[in-house]
């Protein structure tokens, strides 16, 4: 909680930093401000959830995940250093933005009152949409803006719909209240069916599952690369960390039981098939993340709540696949951004061209981040998906996961191709200039994938 | 009280349908004001004073602020009568009346609910709001501000102009310039 008011402050402080035209601050400040917040949360896990109105609780889950969010978005300021370097203009805006985003993904995390879901997902969105139209020159980043916040806002809807017809159904808004009401009717109540049809569909909006990821691609391509790599990383653990805290309670009624076959069954071939013929890499990785979006719904199907004493471990999956997913996504961005300058803003597959040549660290180090998206073993993205599919069988859906497998195989091929780039000698040689901060957070990424791929209990 | 409550009814059905009969958009909107202000009425005597204030704050506040400043910007304030396809005009008569009848259907049934057992009458009051707002629901209350703050910085951000300087730079000089 402590972490939280933290974290809002910071905020502000940037602002103010701003205001004061204090650039050089800007990221330090949030980084110290953020490792401040991590050792809150590291500390201030207990805390009574009737202090807080029963409004949030900060469990181990919660815990873990606002950890790894912070984690992460320390990573993104320090890649932050080096690529507002040359921008004036509107940059504390931009970290403000970003923390008041992470404070909606704290909320998510620890959430057990649907009012604070609502909240959360507003104060993790709203940041977004702005966020997203940063490079106010640039038509697509306008796009990418417009087309979030109008697809966002029908989504939140869609969310808000749900919650009423649960309140309706229940007549609390208290998370355990509403699992206890759901496990009494065992998912006959009409009125609770529809209130979860419609929560789980504003919640797929966020992770970008399949019918509801049309947005994705377009505001990954749009919005300024560090906005993207935020997306991709933070908000998809928010957004997938909320997700299992509803999931967890309903307990998993038959009808939100075959909503979710079709979500993870759709997303897992759209994400993935799509993907295959994508030549601009933000877009390959817009298509990557939905696909990641379905192995982490496969994770939520396998989950039939609290009642069945299970769902720690899919907790600690989710947290695992999407911390790991978020390590390799940051480092590629990085990468992505020295080869856009090396190429002069080009954005295809092809920039990566004459990496190897140019910096073999690097190159070995987008290896290691390109397999372990991929899963290839000895990669934390293996360890990820093994346990997916661990759950999976766990909970017998056999079919289900035999589909996740062959279109994590599908997967690798996309993979492979930007990788193929990497280490193609172009005719003429490429100079990369690299900041030693990036080096330094390219390189913290690939080790971290590594370890954690060898080592999966550090998580 | 029930006179005032046909007093407001009166009110509200006349000034509604003068919205839909005035010739000027401005006096239509005009008759909205009435008509959302005698609800607003409505609203007190159901004794729902913050439902009330709300209503006559965002409603006749600032929603027909806006219809003002669109009106007057669009300048429509001369009579436009437009042609509508007879298609258009069918369906509209077919899909007023549809909803005509699901609301005569509803009010049927409604006007013999007995108040359920245990409803409180005071529950709209001011006080009990607040009360609840500053107890049970006092963490959302207060992250709500977080929302409204980025939503402020994130306005300040889009709308403010940039000067000069920025746009003269060549291409290079942005971090990472779109080719497209």
């Amino acid at each position: 909680m402590s972490a939280l008011i933290l974290i809002s402050v910071l905020g502000v402080v940037l602002l103010y930093l701003g205001l004061f035209e204090k650039k050089s601050w800007l990221a330090p400040v949030g980084i110290i401000g953020l490792l401040g917040a991590i050792a809150l949360f590291a500390t201030g896990w207990n805390i009574d959830h009737a202090l807080l109105g029963g409004m949030v609780v900060f469990d181990r889950f919660s815990t873990g995940f606002n950890i790894g969010m912070a984690a992460i978005t320390i990573l993104i300021f320090l890649f932050g250093k080096d690529y507002y370097a040359r921008e004036q203009r509107h940059v504390a805006e931009q970290y403000a933005l970003m923390l008041f985003s992470l404070v909606g993904g704290f909320l998510l995390s620890s959430y057990t009152n649907l009012l604070m879901l609502f909240i959360g997902i507003e104060v993790l969105s709203i940041p977004l949409y702005v966020l997203a139209g940063a490079k106010k020159q640039h038509l697509r980043s306008n796009e990418a803006s417009f087309k979030y916040f109008i697809l966002g806002s029908f989504s939140t809807a869609f969310l808000l719909m749900g919650i009423a017809l649960l309140y309706g159904g229940a007549g609390s808004f208290d998370l355990a209240v509403i699992g206890r009401h759901i496990a009494e009717t065992g998912g006959a109540n009409a009125l609770l069916n529809f209130g979860l049809f419609f929560t789980v569909s504003g919640l797929a909006f966020k992770m970008g599952a399949v019918p509801f990821h049309f947005w994705k691609p377009d505001v990954y391509q749009g919005a300024p690369t560090l906005v993207t790599t935020f997306m991709a990383t933070v908000v998809l653990m928010a957004a997938t960390a909320g997700f299992y805290r509803f999931i967890d309670i309903t307990g998993m009624p038959p009808t939100l039981e075959r909503t979710m076959v079709l979500l993870v069954l759709a997303t897992l071939l759209v994400g993935n098939v799509i993907a295959l013929r994508q030549t601009n890499f933000k877009r390959l990785m817009a298509y990557s993340s939905i696909a990641h979006s379905g192995f982490l719904l496969l994770a939520l199907l396998t989950d039939h709540g609290q009642a069945a004493g299970h769902g720690t471990a899919v907790g600690h999956t989710l947290l695992y696949y999407t911390f790991t997913y978020s390590l390799a996504t940051t480092g590629l961005f990085i990468l992505f951004t020295i080869a856009k300058r090396a190429y002069n803003g080009a954005e295809h597959n092809g920039i990566f061209q004459g990496l190897w040549a140019a910096k073999p660290w690097l190159a070995l180090c987008a290896l290691a981040m390109f397999l372990s998206l991929a899963g290839i073993p000895l990669t934390a993205g293996f360890i990820a998906k093994y346990q997916v599919f661990l759950l999976a069988i766990g909970a017998g859906w056999l079919k289900v996961m035999g589909f996740g497998v062959l279109m994590a195989l599908l997967g690798i091929y996309y993979y492979i191709m930007v990788v193929r780039e990497v280490f193609v000698r172009p005719e003429q040689p490429v100079a990369f200039t690299v900041a030693p901060l990036n080096w330094v957070v390219v390189s913290v990424c690939a080790v971290g994938v590594l370890v954690l791929g060898v080592w999966p209990g550090l998580v | 009280m029930l006179y005032l409550f046909y007093l407001f009814a009166a009110i509200s059905v006349i000034a509604a349908l003068v919205v839909v009969a005035a010739k000027s958009p401005i006096n239509s909107v005009i008759a909205l004001v009435v008509c959302f202000l005698s609800i607003a009425a409505h609203y007190i005597l159901l004794n729902a004073q913050f439902l009330a204030m709300v209503h006559v704050i965002v409603y006749t506040g600032a929603i027909i602020v806006l219809f003002l400043f669109v009106i007057m910007l669009l300048n429509l304030n001369s009579i436009v009568e437009e042609r509508k396809p007879v298609i258009v005009r069918v369906l509209s008569v077919v899909t007023g009346g549809l909803f005509f009848l699901v609301l005569l259907a509803a009010t049927r049934q409604g006007l013999g609910t007995p108040v359920p057992a245990g409803f409180d009458p005071g529950i709209g009051l001011v006080h009990r709001i607040g009360t609840a707002l500053f107890t049970q629901f006092l963490l959302p209350f207060e992250v709500s501000s977080v929302l409204f703050l980025s939503a402020m910085a994130g306005a300040m951000m889009l709308a403010k102009k940039d000067g000069t300087e920025n746009v003269n730079l060549p291409p290079s000089s942005e971090p990472d310039d779109s080719a497209a």
